[in-house]
């Protein structure tokens, strides 16, 4: 089972990709509270993207691809902006305290994707980023 | 969207409602940013009505735990639905914030800073 959606990298686009990936994860029968982490952690990967990828350039094109194939669900993520990895690691491996202390709230979602996920890989293909999600069900 | 219901001189109260993600915690750091400016330390977050929340929100009240602290106040939040406590749980936040039931333990809460 496949199901496709396409839009523009502006945030406020994420309530609509949430509404896609709750009518499309019912559609494939995944249980209620697996089917709230999976769009947390694409909701988390798409914001992502769009803000920090793309700085929110409405003229680029953000395309989520969900699969299921036997007992796991595939999300994939493809936009053309720039990840900078290093910043990525940077977020991740500061604790709650720090940034409490540094007042900033950078790395949460990664922090989330990486939590409610079993599978996370970031490449590119075809001159697209993609972000694939993994989860077994 | 937020509503703000103010309690004393220092303290108010703030309802979440809907969807707060990424584009919604814009508007939610503005409001909490006014409202420290403006003298109020102690905050009351009603997510009662509260459906779905992103980092992107949380990050907003991470962001100005530390300035209300250095002020004596605190945020305390109630009234969570399950979704949204497993994600206060996932981050470790039920660890640096208050969580409680209802508004009037929220209140006492608030209190005791």
């Amino acid at each position: 089972m496949k199901s496709e959606f396409t839009t523009t990298c502006t945030p406020s686009r994420l309530a609509d990709i949430r509404r896609f990936l709750y009518a499309t994860l019912s559609r494939f029968k995944v249980a209620e509270g697996v089917k709230h982490e999976i769009v947390l952690a694409v909701d988390e990967a798409c914001a992502n993207a769009i803000i920090h990828g793309n700085n929110c350039d409405i003229s680029k094109v953000l395309r989520l691809e969900v699969r299921k194939e036997e007992r796991q669900l595939t999300v994939e993520i493809s936009d053309v902006g720039v990840i900078d990895n290093n910043e990525l690691d940077d977020a991740m491996d500061k604790s709650l305290d720090e940034l409490i202390n540094e007042r900033k709230a950078g790395g949460l979602g990664l922090k989330l994707i990486y939590s409610l996920m079993d599978e996370v890989n970031y490449f590119a293909r075809d001159n697209r980023n993609i972000c694939s999600l993994r989860k077994k069900l | 969207m937020e509503i703000i219901s103010k309690l004393s001189t220092d303290a108010l109260k703030i309802s979440l409602v809907g969807e707060l993600d990424a584009n919604g915690a814009i508007n939610l750091d503005r409001i909490i940013g006014k409202a420290i400016a403006d003298g109020y330390y102690k905050i009351a977050v009603d997510c009662r009505q509260l459906e779905y929340i992103s980092s992107a929100g949380l990050g907003v009240f991470i962001s100005y735990i530390s300035e209300l602290k250095s002020h004596n106040g605190k945020f305390v939040f109630y009234h969570l639905r399950e979704n949204v406590e497993s994600v206060f749980n996932i981050l470790g936040l039920q660890k640096v914030v208050a969580i409680t039931h209802d508004f009037s333990q929220a209140k006492n809460q608030l209190h005791e800073v």
